[in-house]
């Protein structure tokens, strides 16, 4: 892999590269939060190390109308300082409210984390290991599960982690504007080999990234190996177009409400659509009678992906 | 005044010229007589004595971390080996060191001197959570050496129910076994605060040392509970497969994060709030003043204890939780800052215009103010959620936690244990030595930890058996600092113990302090005082030079 | 006094060295045990509140449930441990009245109602055993395997019944080790106390149990 020095090649850094904006925005609020408390701070450290100093027991100074109490102060030094870091509350409030909403355009990579490595697939199907290559200005959405213990993807570059956990699907998103090559951990203590769980993510102009997926290569994409599997798991069978038994219809269903026996409605979301398929005893659907089977141990982790990514794509009524 | 108040208020009388009772320590020497003690004064030392050979343990575990960490590519020790030593660390310093340190050993010995008491309200009691106390910590303790545990101490499921193949199940029977110990020693605290202060001794009269312990013992309470039964649900899930957290059995692994941080972060207030009150106690000694504020900080007290119960989210910033729980928390966990500002704020007014001696308490109580100052201000970082992203479970959060539990808790119960040294024991300890190790700890520690805060904004994650080489300079740093730190520990641990035979003896009164403490003989009699204190004047009353011992 | 043929023998509390007067030592005990009961009550709520949560994400699962589990057998139990408190109550009363004999066999009519409970609970743990409705044993079918929430109810169900009965049956050691100090005849000159200490964690029990019942077998039925 030609590019940039790796991380590998600093003796001693005392500041993280940056690899989006996001990231730079970070790094402000904590100087910005650091100079402040520094300003709250270090006025306690003079006058403690002062006071000290100067009202030894040993020195003849004034020490005349000593305050015990003084409620106007005490309010001030309570409530000023609060005030002032709730600036820093809104402010990380309002950046970590757009780490959670990824924009419509952004491009979907599946992760699973599992006991101790990572694996990555590209919408193209591609797939790689520890390691994940994205391009520069294209937001960049990783939707991870993990399929053992509680993992959590951290992409210091970027200032950002989100957990992996089993049986639930979580996100992390980011917008790489730097080329580079960059570290990954697993954060989320995980067993024997936590610390190996590791790997790089290499940030790469658009060009540079369709040629590395071309090269990369891959036979289906991700909705194609789901439609593959579709079939072969007998799922047409009922939700196929010339099914026989009354199930429902899953094109255009994901991000959908959907009826509930029990009168709510819940969305369609990746996590909604795992769990329908690993229990559907779970969560009735208004309107028809339970015959699905379950698909719990039968289907595995990476498959669900491919097979929900095809549910996605199967965008038009096929009934 | 009675000859004998003027003994008991007089440090200069001698003490053969009365025919007195003999102290605690002299009543009675069969080994009997300590292991079946029921005063309060014997039991806090009994704990004193356990509690420090568990920290020599926990320290040794942390000393082999540390010492694995100078290289990048982990080939000191295994990678399982290296997991069990950070867990052996983390469950020994936190729930046999950290959580019973001084609430167990100093509460113990000094809420009935304090508030005029004879002893707690339930003697018995006391004895049986040292045993309970014990019984428990061996129990973990073996195993941990024997067999290991590698969860960390946080027992996070589903590692810890499903996929860990150590000794999970009796490590966490003796943590449980430990948590009855902490609700009966909350529970004694509770009654005696309530029931047993002597004439006089009204609510606001009593020193902010008994007002921090008021609030731990309410922690004790109402949070060991739930942790109790998160660990219990975590053993029926290990050994009965009864789902409650690991998904493929149905359950919800972010419960256990939710029941364990419930706990959990109370928890930190159990170590920390002490902490606070040996410091209040200690400022205001050697500042000979009264502490700015006494109300104020007596609620802070109060206050941190309440808000505590509703921050624990703020470990769960990126585990999905909701966006909106999320932004709560983190308010609330900004909320922390006022009553702790209270506190920090008001101990440096209190030192204004004192009359001020810079003994190793004081030295020790100085440095913990500091520490503590940069422990809190690092946790705003933490509960500022963009940032949180970041550093959530990377060195920085070792360092916050270190400079709380360690520039805090410990600090201050290094500086009360110099300070009522005296009272325990009858004897002084060596004040030269006392300040080099004073130092020594102050500069060793923050070579150790400090590095640590950068190592975190760098990215690296704790928990790390090896790490990039790029960290590596800064992990020798660290290195190198525990070194000295574990050098300043042996100081106190040798000189203390030097002093139980060859130091000076000590009088009721050596710092000319307040507190009814002072009043009494060191060490006390088997029932503390010769008769009942009345109190008719307000806490730290060092304006009045005239009473109690002028 | 009416007589009425019982002899009433003289109830006082022996003072303890830590106390200064006696008063101060009764209310410290009744303060220390409410202080007790606050965290005991705070272990079962987590598993309240876990059975309330399961109520609402999953209503089906824990209607298929609460349709298994033995409704009258919780009904009957219910009675027998508001019948407990009933002579646990009693037997408080009559150790102020200093009425020992009769003390004595309400304090075991109360142990005899709380093993009673014990009984029931074990035939009803058999049933269930009898009904497959034991998901956790391995070797051993599960009849509402289908449904996979309903493992999480039933888990809860097992989890506060059994904590409740390692309650009961601490309560009942403790009771019958009561019943053996409180015979001898200096007991209510010095130990009165325990009796009406004792009295409030036998009804504590027993308002956990009132909570217990109709949050696993009534709700959702």
């Amino acid at each position: 892999m030609s590019g940039p020095a790796s991380p590998a090649d600093y003796p001693l850094l005392l500041w993280p590269a940056a690899a989006s904006s996001a990231a730079a925005h970070v790094d402000y609020l904590i100087s910005a939060f650091t100079a402040v408390t520094l300003l709250l701070t270090v006025p306690i450290f003079l006058a403690i190390t002062w006071f000290a100093l100067v009202y030894r027991a040993n020195r003849k100074v004034y020490r005349g109308n000593p305050t015990d109490r003084n409620v106007m102060v005490e309010m001030s030094w309570m409530l000023i300082p609060f005030f002032l870091t709730l600036g820093f509350f809104a402010w990380g409030a309002q950046l970590f409210d757009v780490s959670k909403h990824p924009p419509g355009n952004a491009m979907v990579i599946q992760g699973i984390g599992r006991q101790w490595m990572w694996k990555f697939q590209h919408p193209g199907g591609q797939s790689e290991i520890n390691d994940l290559h994205v391009p520069t200005g294209q937001p960049v959405v990783i939707n991870m599960i993990s399929q053992d213990v509680i993992h959590s993807l951290y992409l210091p570059a970027f200032r950002v982690q989100t957990e992996t956990l089993p049986g639930r699907y979580t996100q992390v998103w980011f917008t790489a504007d730097r080329p580079g090559a960059y570290r990954l951990y697993c954060s989320e203590y995980c067993g024997t080999d936590h610390s190996v769980m590791d790997g790089e993510i290499f940030v790469m102009k658009p060009g540079d990234y369709e040629n590395w997926l071309n090269q990369a290569g891959s036979t289906q994409s991700l909705a194609a190996n789901g439609k593959r599997l579709f079939a072969s798991y007998g799922c047409t069978g009922c939700h196929g177009a010339a099914a026989t038994v009354r199930a429902p219809s899953l094109a255009g269903l994901y991000e959908k409400p959907v009826p509930m026996a029990d009168g709510g409605t819940v969305i369609a979301d990746d996590t909604y659509l795992r769990d329908k398929i690993l229990n559907p005893d779970h969560d009735l659907i208004a309107g028809y009678k339970q015959v699905m089977p379950s698909f719990n141990g039968i289907i595995p982790e990476e498959q669900l992906i491919q097979l929900i990514a095809y549910i996605k794509s199967d965008q038009e009524p096929v009934r | 005044m009675s000859p004998l108040d003027t003994v008991l208020r007089d440090p200069d009388t001698p003490r053969i010229t009365l025919d007195r009772p003999a102290d605690y320590l002299h009543a009675q020497h069969t080994l009997r007589s300590w292991f079946f003690t029921t005063d309060h004064k014997r039991i806090a030392l009994l704990y004193l004595a356990s509690i420090t050979g568990f920290f020599i343990l926990g320290a040794c575990a942390a000393g082999l971390v540390r010492l694995s960490l100078v290289v990048p590519n982990g080939q000191i020790f295994s990678n399982d080996t290296y997991n069990k030593l950070f867990t052996m660390h983390g469950v020994i310093m936190i729930w046999f060191f950290l959580i019973p340190s001084i609430p167990a050993t100093f509460g113990n010995f000094l809420i009935p001197l304090m508030i005029g008491a004879k002893d707690l309200a339930f003697p018995r009691l006391n004895l049986l959570s040292w045993y309970v106390f014990m019984l428990g910590s061996l129990f973990t303790i073996v195993v941990l050496i024997v067999g290991g545990v590698d969860t960390g101490w946080t027992f996070y499921a589903p590692f810890s129910t499903t996929y860990s193949n150590t000794y999970v199940i009796p490590a966490l029977v003796g943590v449980i076994i430990v948590g009855f110990s902490s609700i009966l020693t909350g529970l004694n605290f509770v009654v005696t605060i309530h029931k047993m202060r002597c004439p006089g001794m009204t609510w606001f009269r009593m020193p902010i040392f008994v007002w921090t312990h008021y609030a731990v013992s309410l922690i004790f309470l109402l949070g060991t509970p739930v942790i109790t039964l998160a660990l219990m649900l975590l053993v029926m899930e290990r050994a009965f497969h009864i789902g409650v957290f690991d998904p493929r059995l149905g359950g919800d692994p972010v419960l256990f994060e939710h029941l364990f941080w419930f706990y959990s972060h109370p928890a930190v207030y159990i170590m920390v709030l002490p902490g606070m009150g040996v410091v209040t106690e200690l400022v205001a000694a050697f500042s000979q003043k009264r502490v700015f504020g006494y109300k104020f900080v007596a609620y802070a007290s109060i206050g941190l204890a309440s808000i505590t119960f509703l921050v624990w989210g703020h470990h769960m910033f990126v585990n999905g939780q909701s966006q909106l729980a999320s932004t709560v928390f983190s308010f609330l966990s900004f909320a922390v800052a006022v009553p702790s500002a209270v506190k920090v704020y008001n101990w440096t007014a209190t030192i204004h215009k004192g009359t001020i001696r810079l003994d190793t308490p004081m030295l020790y109580a100085m440095g913990y103010i500091g520490l503590f100052v940069l422990g809190g201000v690092t946790g705003l970082f933490l509960a500022t959620l963009a940032v949180d992203a970041h550093l959530h479970d990377t060195y920085f959060v070792v360092a916050h936690f270190h400079y709380i539990m360690v520039g805090g808790t410990m600090l201050a119960f290094l500086g009360g244990l110099h300070y009522w040294w005296p009272k325990f024991t009858g004897r002084m300890y060596p004040e030269a030595w006392g300040r080099v190790g004073a130092f020594l700890i102050f500069i060793g520690f923050n070579v150790t930890f400090f590095p640590q805060f950068i190592l975190g904004y760098l990215g690296m994650p704790r928990r790390y058996h090896s790490y990039p080489p790029e960290f590596q300079l800064l992990n020798v740093l660290s290195s190198a600092g525990s070194t000295i730190l574990a050098v300043g520990y042996f100081f106190p641990l040798g000189y203390l113990i030097w002093s139980l035979w060859f130091g000076k003896k000590a009088p009721a009164n050596p710092w000319q302090a307040k507190g009814l403490e002072w009043t009494t003989s060191s060490p006390p009699p088997a029932h503390n005082f010769l008769r009942t204190p009345v109190v008719d004047y307000q806490p730290y009353d060092y304006a009045n030079k005239t009473r109690d011992n002028g | 006094m009416a007589d009425i043929g019982i002899a009433a023998e003289p109830v006082d509390l022996e003072l303890a060295e830590q106390f200064t007067t006696k008063a101060q030592q009764r209310e410290a005990a009744t303060l220390g045990m409410w202080a007790w009961l606050v965290t005991e009550l705070l272990l079962f709520a987590g598993l309240f509140l876990c059975a309330l949560i399961l109520r609402i994400q999953h209503p089906q699962s824990v209607t298929l449930v609460t349709t298994h589990l033995k409704f009258w057998i919780g009904a009957t139990n219910t009675v027998v441990l508001i019948c407990s408190s009933l002579t646990m109550s009693a037997a408080i009363v009559t150790s102020r009245l200093g009425w020992r004999r009769f003390m004595l066999g309400a304090l075991l009519a109360t142990a005899s109602l709380g093993s009673l409970f014990l009984l029931l609970k074990g035939f009803e743990y058999y049933q269930d055993y009898d009904e497959h409705m034991m998901p956790f044993l391995a070797d051993r079918s599960y009849v509402l395997a289908h449904d996979q929430a309903s493992v999480l109810f039933l888990d809860v169900y097992y989890i506060t019944t059994g904590l409740h009965g390692v309650h009961l049956i601490t309560g009942i050691s403790i009771l019958l080790w009561l019943t053996w100090k409180a015979s001898r005849p200096a007991f209510l000159q010095t130990h009165q106390n325990r009796i009406e200490i004792y009295g409030l964690y036998w009804h504590f029990i027993d308002l956990i149990w009132i909570i217990v019942f109709p949050v696993l077998y009534v709700l959702n039925r």
